[in-house]
């Protein structure tokens, strides 16, 4: 159920809303939607967003990753600060005609998460959780812009394809110009990657939080097939130089299994970092050196 | 007062014709010198492009009428009047003003849209003003244009998507390629149509240029050209997989480039695009190429639609330029009336004051012990009350002015009160 906590974030949703709704309409009628809305709600909401995320944080007096609603509210306060310095880097025209759609889609459905639904299976404030969360969170939302960016080429090179010059076309740019993004987002977001699971691998080694059998843990299976897809993905490009259609299907075939990471295992079941709270289930074991219990209602 | 435009332009003289009564900037400024020597009182701009050749005159009570300007064009340019009078057209005031709204807006333009002429009217009113044959109503008139002109532009799409084969067969390439240094770009057959499409991507920056062609010496010409290289026509299939634009125009009768060729091409180049254009009929490339993936062909026709289907979208346009420029056209006419009655209401006003510093120089003998401070109060007085007198019919008039009928309030004025001064034409300039 929403609270009056919710209410920034409902807001934020609202300017990306907006956001998305102008820079579609950009393209269909330049002359009704104007660019410069789109622009200004995404900051706007990202600012609000930012203030949000620093009550939550305070509120929690940690990161704000408590459960999966604050998890997943971070984890799209990366995308959008990624995205907001990339845009002001390499000014892509329409970038964010296939981002800010995919932001609001996913702020709704974090939306969905209630707050009290899922929780951190392990210990807060601790150096290991920061040192691997944050790299990762940032490498997903640059892995959450190679996926937009993918988009974008695979809509340009199929109007290319077949001869569809119509508005969308003209707004686009070039494909050389989206690949060159593309693989710069990836290999921003690949060591980040890469740091975070090596943090966490440590983690879990040191401190022996999921059991002797972590490996087999299915978001840590997952974690590392997304790590695999992305490297092989920087090893096409850097090793055998490819470009196009293939290197843009892999970066959409590696967000989903981002996706699937980051949300999937909730559902799948995982002991690594959240579990459903059920009425079956009155408390759940906090993970860490201190062998805390959190007892839920 | 009147404006007047007499000319003649690709829809109404040939190009012979055309070409007889065009000017170049030097010959410009002869002509405005001599005209405005002829007609003193009167403004002028010559608009001389390919397409057209314009004067708008501007003069007091018609003073330079349309056979004045024929007679001034036939010995300019040292031609028979008869020669060019038939295709010359003329405008007077209110159209006279649409139709240079119509000049610079573009639509009137062969290329309906172009951005061209906009800089053309510039230069030709920048040149009218140096030399000094514009005055308050040309100036006025030129400015307004060029303002309106890119109002349009920005508000309407008249001036948007490319409305030739190879400024189309660039953008394309610009939706391929962030930018053309460092591509190679592979020229196949020497046509003419090559060589504008190529002189395109050299000026956006391609430099890698590459011309194969049956005829080694044609190749070697057009790469010269474009500090290109020529290569053996055999030669060719090496070059498919370094190429990044392949342009092709040979008058073979079958195909020059085949599927499998550019297949094997692409696999060298591991997905990086190859962009073909052909523009040869009967075809060069097998149409099979366009399959390939991170390949992008185009024929002739591909391009021609595009082309047709933008000079289309331009002329949609047509309709919602008209209607701004014929608003605006309302408020330049209002305007004009505006400065048409200033010169008379500065006569007025010039009248009034006269009366009163001649009665007050009537009185000043009169009052002999009166100081200084004493008589600037009874000066200023009088100006106050002048000036508030005159301050609401100058208000109605101008007010007036705008529909038209200013003149005739003014007129009845100046007739009340006998101010039979020289006519306020007269003063315009």
């Amino acid at each position: 159920m929403f609270t009056l906590s919710h209410i920034p974030f409902i807001i934020s949703i609202a300017l990306y809303l907006v956001s998305s709704t102008w820079s579609i309409g950009h393209i269909i009628k330049s002359d009704i939607f104007n660019k410069k809305v789109a622009r200004w709600s995404t900051i706007m909401g990202f600012l609000i967003h930012s203030g949000y995320l620093a009550f939550l944080g305070i509120n929690s007096n940690s990161i704000p990753i408590t459960n999966v609603y604050e998890s997943f509210v971070s984890l799209l306060w990366c995308v959008l600060f990624v995205f907001i310095n990339i845009d002001y880097l390499y000014k892509l025209p329409s970038l964010d005609t296939f981002l800010m759609p995919l932001v609001s889609a996913l702020s709704i459905w974090a939306l969905t998460f209630d707050k009290r639904d899922m929780f951190i299976t392990v210990s807060l404030q601790k150096f290991w959780l920061i040192a691997h969360i944050i790299p990762i969170f940032i490498g997903y939302a640059a892995f959450t812009i190679s996926f937009s960016l993918s988009v974008m080429y695979l809509t340009q090179q199929r109007q290319l394809k077949h001869k569809l010059f119509g508005r969308l076309f003209s707004k686009l740019p070039s494909l050389e110009g989206i690949d060159n993004l593309i693989w710069k987002t990836i290999s921003f977001g690949f060591p980040l990657l890469t740091l975070g699971l090596v943090f966490g691998t440590f983690w879990v080694k040191t401190q022996n939080i999921l059991g002797e059998m972590w490996y087999l843990d299915s978001k840590v299976i997952l974690g590392l097939a997304t790590w695999l897809i992305y490297a092989a993905l920087l090893h096409m490009r850097l090793v055998a130089s490819f470009h196009g259609t293939k290197i843009a299907l892999l970066t959409i075939a590696g967000f989903c299994f981002v996706l699937f990471t980051f949300i999937g295992t909730f559902f799948i079941g995982s002991k690594h970092a959240f579990q459903k709270v059920s009425k079956n289930v009155t408390h759940i074991e906090i993970l860490g050196e201190s062998k805390l219990h959190y007892s839920h209602l | 007062m009147s404006i007047l435009v007499v000319g003649l332009n690709h829809k109404s003289a040939p190009v012979d014709v055309r070409e007889k009564l065009a000017f170049n900037n030097n010959s410009v400024s002869n002509a405005l010198s001599v005209f405005t020597q002829k007609y003193p009182s009167s403004e002028a701009v010559i608009l001389s492009t390919c397409n057209r050749v314009e004067i708008y005159a501007s003069s007091a009570s018609d003073a330079v009428k349309l056979e004045d300007i024929l007679s001034f064009l036939a010995e300019f340019h040292k031609i028979e009047k008869d020669a060019f009078s038939q295709y010359m057209y003329h405008y007077k005031d209110d159209r006279a003003v649409t139709h240079l709204f119509h000049v610079s807006s573009s639509i009137d333009s062969m290329v309906i849209g172009e951005s061209q002429i906009l800089s053309q009217v510039k230069e030709a009113y920048t040149l009218a003003s140096m030399e000094q044959s514009t005055g308050k109503i040309l100036n006025q008139l030129f400015q307004q244009a060029l303002n309106l002109s890119k109002t349009i532009h920005t508000n309407t799409s008249i001036g948007q998507g490319k409305v030739s084969i190879s400024s189309v067969a660039v953008e394309f390439a610009e939706k391929i390629f962030q930018d053309f240094t460092g591509k190679m770009v592979l020229v196949v057959g020497a046509g003419e149509m090559c060589e504008l499409l190529l002189k395109h991507l050299y000026e956006e920056g391609a430099r890698t240029i590459i011309v194969a062609n049956r005829t080694f010496e044609r190749a070697q010409a057009i790469a010269d050209a474009f500090q290109g290289q020529a290569i053996k026509y055999e030669l060719l299939g090496e070059y498919l997989s370094k190429a990044d634009i392949i342009i092709t125009s040979t008058s073979a009768p079958h195909y020059v480039i085949h599927t499998d060729q550019v297949k094997d091409a692409i696999k060298h180049r591991r997905g990086n695009p190859i962009f073909l254009i052909d523009i040869a009929v009967p075809r060069d490339i097998e149409p099979g190429v366009g399959n390939i993936d991170n390949v992008y062909l185009y024929n002739i026709d591909d391009l021609q639609t595009v082309v047709n289907q933008n000079i289309d979208d331009r002329t949609r346009e047509i309709e919602k330029c008209r209607a701004i420029i014929e608003k605006e056209v309302e408020h330049f006419m209002a305007r004009l009336e505006q400065i048409k009655i200033e010169p008379a209401i500065t006569l007025l006003r010039n009248s009034f004051h006269t009366i009163g510093k001649d009665e007050l120089n009537r009185l000043k003998p009169k009052l002999k012990n009166i100081n200084d401070e004493e008589w600037n109060q009874v000066v200023y007085t009088m100006e106050r009350t002048l000036n508030k007198l005159l301050h609401h019919p100058a208000k109605v008039a101008k007010q007036e002015a705008r529909n038209g009928g200013g003149y005739r309030y003014v007129e009845t004025i100046k007739k009340l009160f006998g101010i039979f001064h020289h006519h306020p034409d007269d003063s315009n300039k």
